[in-house]
Order: C-alpha cells, then structure tokens, then sequence
C-alpha cells in the first residue's frame, strides 16, 4: 500500500498545498466558459483572426478586462463567504481592475477572497445582536460598507502591488521562453499533475498567465503545458502493450476518456502504480513544449477539459498553429510511449506482470479468479492506512 | 470508524479536486447503477462535500483533504475510475444492504 502513492514529503503537506490550489482553480474552473468565449471572439473578429470585424471585435478588451476578473472574484467570495460574499468579492475586485493597467487575475484571486472573509467575520461578530426589523438594513450597508472600502484598498494598494507581481512574473515566463528551458518545467509540473494538483497548476498559474499573453500577442503557449494530453496517451498506450496483463484490458476506454474526453485523472493512478513511470510523462511532456516551442503554436483559451476536441477549438487560424498543435500532441505521445514501454521492459520483464504491490492486485478491475477473497484494501483502510492520512 | 447499512444509504456523493471533471464521470456511472435503489448521488469539490451526503468516494489521493473537510462522513477512497473493487463494493452493499466501513 505504501508504495502505491509517492511518499512526497508528508501527506499533510500535500494535501495541504492540494487545498490551496484547489482553492485558486475553484475560482477559475466554474468559470471556464467565459474564458472559451472570450478566446473564440478573440480568435475569429481580432484583425488577424478568422473573420476580422472592428465592431466585434470592440467585445475583446472589456470582457478580458473586466468581464474575466470579476467573475473570478464573484466565485472567490461565493467560495468564503456565499451570495454575500460573492458581491463584495466583485465589488473589490473593480477595485484592483481600475488601480492596474493589465489583466488583474491574481489581484481579483486575493480580492474576491479577502473581501468575503472580512465580511464573514462582520456577520459572526454581529450575529444575533440586530434588533428584529433592521437585519436587511445592516446586511445591505455592511456588504457595501466593506465592498466600498476594500475597493479602495485595492485601487491605492493591491492593484498596483499585484501589476508589478504579474509583470515579474510574465517577465520570467518569458525569460524561460527566452533561454529555451520552458521544456524543463514539465519536469515539475507533469509529477505534480498526478499528485492531483492538475487543475491547481493550470487553471491557478498558467491561465492567468496565458491570458495575458493572448491579450498581447494573440495566443499563448501557457495553456498548452498542463494539458497536452499526448503524455498521458502515450502512457496508456504503453500500459496497453507492455503492462500489466491485468491491467491491459481497461486502457482501451481510458484512453477514450483521457484524449477525446479530455479526463486526464484517469491515467493517473496508471503511474501512481508504477511511479518510475512519471519519467515517461515528464519525458513526454517536455518534448510536447519542445514541439510547441519550435513551431511557435499556441492557443487562444484554455483547452479545458484537455481533450483533442478542445485542442482543435481554441487553436487559431493559421497552418503554423495548427501543426505546431498537432506535432505536439503527436510528439509528446510518442516520447512517452516509446519510454513507458522501455520502463515496462517491453513486456517482458517478469516482475512487471505483477504490479508493484499487493493493493493493485485488486486494480484488474476483474475479480475473476480469487481476487474477491482478498479484502479490498482500499476500504479496509483500518488494516492498511491509505496514504494521505498520517 | 463509522459503518452505514447499505439500505440506509440516502445520498451518495463522488468528490474530486473541481467537482468538474472525473467526478461528474463516476457519478453518472453510479447514477446509472444505482437508479432502482432511490439513492441520489452527486457530484461535488472534496473541499466541499454537503452535510447531508451519506457515503463519499473520492480518488485515495484526495482522501486526506476529504477526511479533513468533512471528518464525520463515511468516506471510501479509491485507485482507478473505471471498475475499482471499493467503488464496487459499495455499489452492492447499497443494493444489497450490506454495511459500509468508511
């Protein structure tokens, strides 16, 4: 059980940084449809796009603007705080909009948030203390009162703060791109995508930063890091001819759901099985940027969910895109397959018939022959702690 | 450490990292498997499981945070999204009435 899930440095850490990114794409992710239709109108009415039209085209600045932070900051309060919380969380975040020149993501992630929880704790503190027939009156000029004032506060302080955190951190981003090492960060992000903190690394870093990007050029090979599903294809398809022989028959659907559904979760536990395996994704993941590098492709939005279909839609016109996109994908499936299946001996090394330890031999999915006498040690967890809980 | 009889089983909940993505895959498979035991099974964030959910499968790697946001539920995590012997298991314990460990 133990060697099932990476030990990474304490599972309390883990599960701790998983909440706090959890927290950051809990913001973005439900909003994620904003964001596609702001890529699409971009894509099809910018002077270089699809169909360029100046009148539509005049929707691109305000929804990026303001339209994208607001959202994330409503969603950011809603999370702290509810309905209430929800407003002053918008209402803050104008606040960072109009106190900085760019695209305020990270600013509106703070604000939403922090005016939310200052507003919980008012209503704790006033709780049950208004005389009956003036609750409405205090709840409005409260949430107003803070909203106001917080709106302020990140108009004198937070905006400006925030501008020069984001121009230093698209000025490294674009330092990395520069120096050509943007490759090397899948080596980070691919092991910290099947630790489940996928969702945290795209949507609470590299949106907000690719955003920007299309804002200035038009495309952005941000979004395109996380989510090239070429690393987990290649993995299952390395699991399809030289896995486990129990393990073979569920790829087939995995791999529909992981490249065409854009799930990518569920490939996961396909190297946390056998974690030797991350090098195969990092290995991958690192010759995808590579492709996408080289070719200078990029998309116009976050592909979300990371599926070939949601590829295909937020890429923008132009041949060079296009191939860059689907060299990419190609490319990055084929590294990690060509060293998933090296890692797995080709099939023939004999211990890799079974799976690492004793819990997988329940992940057959087929309990055909004796598999059922064994309890299931995932819930039997009295008998073989899971990882995660010490 | 909790048990619940299968029968009593009102609200099941699948958790992941969003509420978004392989959740809403697993619980329309659930949902499907379970329509003639009159259990309603929903999708949501591990950082937020509702407070009336009776069982809550999550992936073993979202366990801690589920156990941490909502310490007094029955809680099963599991492996992998297709076919896993827990999810298995508490699918027949609510059609048979068997007792959930969580």
């Amino acid at each position: 059980m133990s060697t099932y899930t990476p030990q990474v440095q304490g599972s309390g850490f883990r599960a701790g940084v998983q909440r706090i990114g959890g927290h950051l794409a809990g913001m973005v992710m439900p909003n994620i449809g904003a964001f596609i239709a702001w890529g699409l109108i971009t894509a099809l009415f910018i002077p270089t796009g699809w169909i360029p039209n100046e009148g539509l085209a005049q929707l691109v600045d305000p929804m990026i603007k303001y339209l994208l932070p607001i959202l994330i900051g409503y969603t950011g309060g809603r999370i702290v705080h509810g309905q209430r919380g929800a407003v002053v969380g918008a209402v803050a975040t104008m606040g960072v909009i109009v106190g900085a020149e760019m695209p305020m993501f990270i600013g509106a992630m703070i604000m939403g948030p922090l005016a939310a929880f200052v507003l919980k704790m008012f209503d704790k503190l006033i709780e049950g203390r208004v005389r009956p027939g003036f609750e409405m009156l205090v709840d409005n000029f409260s949430a107003g009162i803070i909203g106001g004032a917080f709106a302020l506060l990140a108009k004198w302080i937070i905006g400006p703060v925030t501008q020069n955190i984001m121009t230093l951190l698209g000025n490294g981003v674009d330092w990395l791109v520069d120096l050509g090492v943007l490759p090397a960060v899948s080596i980070l992000v691919e092991p910290a995508k099947v630790l489940f903190l996928n969702n945290a690394i795209n949507h609470g870093v590299f949106t907000p930063l690719g955003v920007q990007q299309v804002a200035e050029n038009g495309k952005s090979i941000m979004f395109m890091i996380e989510s090239n599903p070429g690393p987990g294809l290649g993995l299952l398809l390395a699991y399809f001819f030289f896995g486990p022989k129990l393990l073979r028959p569920s790829t087939p659907a995995a791999m529909i759901i992981h490249f065409f559904g854009g799930i990518h979760e569920i490939y996961f536990p396909y190297v946390l099985m056998k974690p030797r395996l991350i090098l195969a994704t990092m290995a991958g993941g690192a010759a995808g940027v590579t492709t996408f590098m080289i070719t200078g492709a990029g998309l116009v939005a976050s592909p979300s969910p990371g599926s070939i279909f949601a590829y295909a839609a937020v890429t923008p016109k132009g041949a060079g895109n296009w191939i860059g996109m689907i060299a990419g994908i190609l490319i990055a499936a084929a590294v990690s397959f060509v060293v998933a299946a090296a890692l797995l001996g080709f099939g023939r090394l004999k211990e890799d018939q079974e799976v690492d330890d004793s819990s997988a031999e329940a992940l057959g999915a087929e309990p055909a022959d004796g598999a059922t006498k064994h309890d299931s040690p995932a819930v039997a967890r009295n008998s073989s702690p899971e990882p995660g809980t010490a | 450490m909790a048990t619940i009889n299968g029968s009593d089983v009102k609200k099941l909940v699948v958790a992941c990292d969003a509420g978004m993505g392989s959740s809403v895959m697993l619980a329309s498979t659930l949902r499907k498997q379970l329509v003639k035991n009159n259990v309603t099974v929903e999708h949501t964030p591990v950082n937020s499981i509702p407070a009336d959910a009776d069982v809550v499968v999550c992936h073993s790697g979202l366990a801690a945070r589920a156990r941490a946001g909502a310490p007094d539920k029955i809680i099963v995590p599991f492996q992998v999204f297709l076919g896993d012997p827990a999810v298995t298991k508490v699918v027949k314990a609510i059609q048979t009435g068997a007792d959930i460990n969580g």
